[in-house]
């Protein structure tokens, strides 16, 4: 069994409204997997379903072999913690803590007594993501995209095995956008597992594949499977041509 | 428009929009209490002293009384509406006889005397007068709550049968803490026992409206009337004993009100704050789109308007019945107040204020609404607390804590002002649970006598004129005895004689004065000390004010026909013999002696009760009283009038308390919430972040019970000298129950804080991740 994410006939309703209606989507372990989807056509519900931050009306979501509706809260906590980092499109940041602890927080509550190795881990991904120096700012003193990568730090603290980003890059100015997707896509190579939610084709391009959501359902997958070699320019393209297609 | 904003708004925040309804009906409830009790209170004392045409001026005096020279003293005062001469018959308590028992145990001077016919009349329970048949006889009130006697008891004095037939109050003499009482009986049965008691004379005078008592006073003195017996009393103290007990548990009440109203308007603030700072964002937005601050502000007060108007409406009519049980005490002991409309309205007032107060303040905070520039507040919110200690916190650099014990820290200093509300209600609900406390431990505890005039033993002798006309060969046989009594540890003799006094215009008045080694039962004084060497005099506080005399003044005594003069040393607060004494150690001459106490201490393990039974048979000339019992006579009704209060206030601090954390912590989470999603996505537990909640409420509440705790037994202990200086004492240290003090009542809040914040962050567990971090 290679999948780490399995979700099988997912259904989420608000009230009356079907947000998504019984989709089905695998991710492989290590894979790539991009959403792209009008405004509006669940795609972050979708990513908080196959997540287990939000249950599901109807189906089943599948975190390797375990059944995610059958972990109790605690359980579930623990997942999160340990197996899965989160990105948002707003960094999402305690106002009260500075940079650094703000990245250190979920390893702290993994429990990790060793401080002075945690903040080596985490001075070395500041560093990665050129972030280095910022550690003792407020998260009011610094910019959007600092902070985007202050938040990617944070969910890589411990190490996940699948990244879940809802437009991480699209509150960014594209040259900050293009440094983060260059981040990301570095460590999908080093073996992490990404979903990711965008409307930017060219973020969409670096994925292994792509699914296009309507109203709630998957209307077309697109696989472009880095070995086949195509450039990056005739991956966009592609994209670009698909969203098109399915009037995105 | 209005009621549409705030029913949605209430529906929004049930819980909060019902604590800040709770807070502003307490305060409402409580301030229309105190005033309802304090008008009827006045009402029924004056209405009792009115109907029972109360004297202005009493004398008593032992012996004949020439009623010519009083009616030439009385045609020469015009400031004299009427006077007249009742008997008072010294009956020992052993003397009357109830059934199988008698009133021996009860420490009260009990006397009998006839219904008068021009005024000081004696009344029954409906406030008539009294006219009592042959054969009969009305006890005083008091010992109705004693539980003495009942109706149609058969009473026996010498022989003499009487059947009990009511009780009466009696003006002068109603309160537990006077030390006198009286008895009615016919003019024949009067005559019956006249043989069997000393006779006493109360010279009472009315006087015109406007007369002040000391002048009226020195002008008796200075005629040479009839004077031997206590200091005269005048009316301003007679209301005063009749109110007092209830006014302390009144004042108690007003001290919790006080700080009961505190606690509401910093809820209110604190709501306040939230919900602009929730509310941030709108206000910018309607200031953006041309909305006036006037507008906005009328919303807010309308909504304010709404509540405060239900719950002061509300906390008035529980008033109500709340007032019952403390009013009954009030009507059996002086009947109806005839001010009840009165008080009715001053309670209506009462919680009317409040509302005023309520809506002023509301509208004073919402004066920020000024400051809120639109721009900013659309773009950033509300702008965040600075805080330099928060910053150098840092998980980085701490490893003392666990992650959620330091997340909870790390809360409390970045927003250091929105803690200081919830500690101040702490210092505030310990306060008020440990204040009332302090004084009931303090006036309930032994040594609180001294503090009122009296020495700290374990038993009293008292030998008076009215008991044995040999009262110095009496004392000296049973201190004789006491000598060789092996359960006696020490005893003293302290004789009380009347002196000549000349005052500093030449005019001379009379200073009662306590003679004998006062360093073995040492009172406590106010300031100074007790006399050491023969030429030094200790007096009373309320002497002090008659004489406008202080440490180092000097009193002229006038003994045996020589001068004597001695220096002020220390002034001392005293209740006993109406609170105006002094003692001194210089050789009595012998003279009119009024008494002769002997206070005795036992060797430890003694049974004092025993003893005490065994003197009385000892020593049938003599009142043999236990201090205790002395304590419960005198102190009983305030004691027990405390102990309710102080309970009250138990109950009342708990539930402030349990009503703030939880209104706190649900406010908290509801603003917190996207911290708490936050957190939730990295893993955290809903059982870490209560933990963080928890450390949040048990930081400030260790703080707030620590200042509490040291303000109440600091502070407190001028609130209570405030309160109990009603009784004339000045200063004095507050005996602490450190079992409660420093361990239950801590305890007490504590398990209050804990219940409230688990059920106010409930709201953390449904709290749904996607719902306030999901992206548009
Ligand atoms: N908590 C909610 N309650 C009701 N409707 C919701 C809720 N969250 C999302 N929706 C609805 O579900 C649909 C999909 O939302 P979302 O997944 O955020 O879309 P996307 O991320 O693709 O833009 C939208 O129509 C939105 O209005
Ligand atoms: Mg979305």
């Amino acid at each position: 069994m290679n999948k780490i994410i399995t979700g099988k006939n997912v259904v989420k309703t608000y009230g009356e409204a079907n947000v998504l209606n019984g989709v089905n989507a695998e991710i492989a372990k290590g894979e790539f997997v991009a959403v792209m989807g009008p405004s509006g056509s669940g795609k972050s519900t979708l990513l908080f379903a196959l997540s287990g931050m939000d249950d599901v009306s109807d189906g089943s979501v599948m975190f390797c072999d375990t059944e995610l509706s059958s972990l109790k809260e605690h359980e579930l906590a623990d997942v999160r913690r340990a197996k899965m980092g989160f990105i948002f499109q707003q960094p999402t940041m305690l106002k009260n803590l500075n940079i650094l602890d703000n990245i250190l927080l979920p390893a702290m509550n993994a429990g990790k007594k060793d401080t002075a190795k945690l903040l080596q881990k985490a001075k070395a991904l500041m560093k990665k993501t050129g972030i280095d120096g910022l550690e003792n700012r407020d998260i009011t003193e610094v910019s959007g995209g600092q902070l985007q990568r202050a938040g990617i730090c944070r969910a890589l603290m411990n190490e996940p095995e699948i990244l879940f980003a809802d437009e991480p890059t699209g509150a960014l100015n594209s040259k900050s956008a293009e440094e983060i997707m260059d981040l990301l896509a570095n460590l999908n190579e080093e073996g992490t597992a990404i979903l990711l939610v965008t409307h930017d084709a060219k973020v969409a391009a670096r994925a292994d594949r792509i699914l296009f959501t309507k109203d709630g359902n998957f209307v077309f997958e697109l696989s472009l499977q880095r070995s086949s070699g195509m450039d990056m320019e005739a991956r966009v393209e592609k994209v670009l041509a698909q969203m098109a297609a399915v009037g995105i | 428009m209005y009621s549409k904003l705030i029913k949605n708004d209430i529906r929004k925040s049930k819980l909060i929009t019902l604590a800040v309804t709770a807070f502003i009906l307490i305060a409402a409830m409580l301030t229309a209490l105190a005033a309802t009790l304090a008008v009827n209170l006045f009402g029924a004392v004056d209405n009792m002293l009115q109907v029972s045409k109360s004297v202005d001026f009493v004398q008593m005096h032992t012996g004949d009384v020439d009623m010519e020279q009083l009616r030439s003293f009385v045609s020469s005062q015009p400031s004299v509406e009427d006077f007249q001469v009742l008997p008072f018959l010294n009956i020992d308590g052993a003397e009357i006889v109830i059934g199988d028992g008698s009133l021996s145990d009860i420490a009260q001077d009990n006397g009998f005397s006839v219904q008068s016919a021009k005024f000081d009349f004696l009344l029954d329970l409906n406030n008539e007068l009294i006219q009592p048949k042959d054969g009969e006889v009305y006890f005083p009130i008091y010992y109705m709550q004693e539980g003495a006697a009942k109706l149609g008891d058969k009473v026996v004095i010498n022989g003499v049968e009487f059947t009990m037939a009511g009780f009466l109050r009696d003006s002068m003499m109603n309160a537990a803490l006077t030390s006198s009482k009286r008895f009615l009986v016919s003019e024949a049965g009067l005559e019956k026992i006249r043989g069997y008691g000393q006779m006493e004379q109360l010279i009472e005078f009315r006087l015109k409206d406007g007369v002040a008592p000391s002048e009226f006073e020195a002008a008796y003195i200075g005629a040479g009337l009839p004077a031997n017996g206590p200091p005269a009393i005048t009316r301003m103290q007679i209301a005063l004993m009749n109110g007092i007990t209830d006014g302390i548990m009144i004042g108690v009440l007003a001290l919790i009100v006080i700080l009961v109203i505190i606690v509401a308007f910093l809820c209110i603030r604190f709501t306040l704050l939230a919900k602009i700072e929730e509310d941030y964002k709108e206000i910018g937005v309607l200031k953006a789109i041309g909305m006036r601050v006037g507008e906005i502000k009328k919303l807010y007060l309308a909504k304010y308007g709404a509540i405060g108007s239900i719950a002061c409406a509300l906390g008035f009519l529980l008033s109500m019945p709340l007032a019952e049980p403390f009013m009954q005490n009030i009507r059996l002991y002086m009947g109806e107040s005839d001010r009840q409309l009165a008080a009715l309205l001053c309670g209506l007032a009462g919680a009317a204020v409040i509302f005023g107060v309520v809506v002023l303040y509301v509208n004073g905070v919402l004066r920020r609404f000024k400051k809120i520039s639109a721009a900013q507040a659309v773009r950033f919110g509300a702008p965040q607390e600075k805080s330099k200690s928060a910053r150098s916190f840092r998980f980085s650099g701490i490893r003392l804590f666990s992650r959620n014990i330091f997340l909870g820290i790390k809360d409390i200093l970045a927003r250091k002002k929105l803690y200081v509300t919830m500690l101040t209600v702490f210092i505030i609900s310990s306060f008020i649970m440990i204040v009332p406390q302090n004084i009931y431990n303090t006036i309930s505890d032994k040594s609180f006598v001294t503090y009122m005039g009296m020495g700290m033993c374990d038993a009293n002798l008292y030998i008076k004129p009215t008991q044995s006309q040999d009262v110095i060969p009496k004392a000296n046989e049973a201190a004789g005895i006491l000598a060789n009594d092996a359960d006696v540890a020490k005893y003293a003799m302290i004789t009380t004689k009347m002196f000549d006094m000349k005052a500093d215009d030449g005019s001379t008045r009379k200073l009662r004065i306590s003679l004998g080694d006062h360093s073995a039962y040492p009172i406590a004084y106010s300031q100074g000390t007790a006399p050491t060497t023969e030429s030094q005099i200790a007096i009373s506080s309320l002497y002090a004010d008659d004489l406008a005399k202080t440490i180092g003044d000097e009193i002229v005594l006038s003994a045996g026909g020589a001068e004597k003069r001695l220096t002020v040393c220390g002034i001392c607060s005293d209740i006993t013999s109406g609170g105006r004494t002094a003692q001194a150690i210089f050789d009595i001459e012998p003279g009119d002696i009024l008494s002769v106490g002997i206070p005795v201490s036992f060797r430890a393990g003694v049974d004092a009760n025993a003893a005490i039974a065994r003197y009385k048979g000892q020593f049938p000339f003599a009142q043999v009283y236990g201090i205790e019992e002395n304590i419960d006579q005198m102190f009983g009704s305030v004691i027990d009038a405390m102990k309710l209060a102080s309970y009250a206030a138990i109950g009342i601090a708990a539930l402030l308390t349990i009503l703030v954390t939880a209104l706190f912590m649900k406010m908290l989470v509801t603003k917190d919430r996207y911290s708490i999603a936050i957190l939730k996505t990295l893993g955290f537990k809903c059982a870490d972040i209560r933990k963080q909640y928890l450390t949040r409420s048990i930081v400030v509440l260790v703080l707030g019970v620590i200042l509490g705790t040291v303000l109440a037994n600091t502070l407190g202990e001028y609130v209570g000298v405030a309160i109990l200086s009603a009784f004339g004492a000045s200063s004095f240290n507050f005996v602490v129950n450190p079992l409660f003090a420093y361990i239950v009542s801590p305890l007490l809040i504590a398990v209050c804080v804990y219940i409230a914040t688990m059920r106010g962050v409930s709201d953390i567990t449904p709290l749904k991740i996607s719902e306030h971090i999901k992206e548009a």
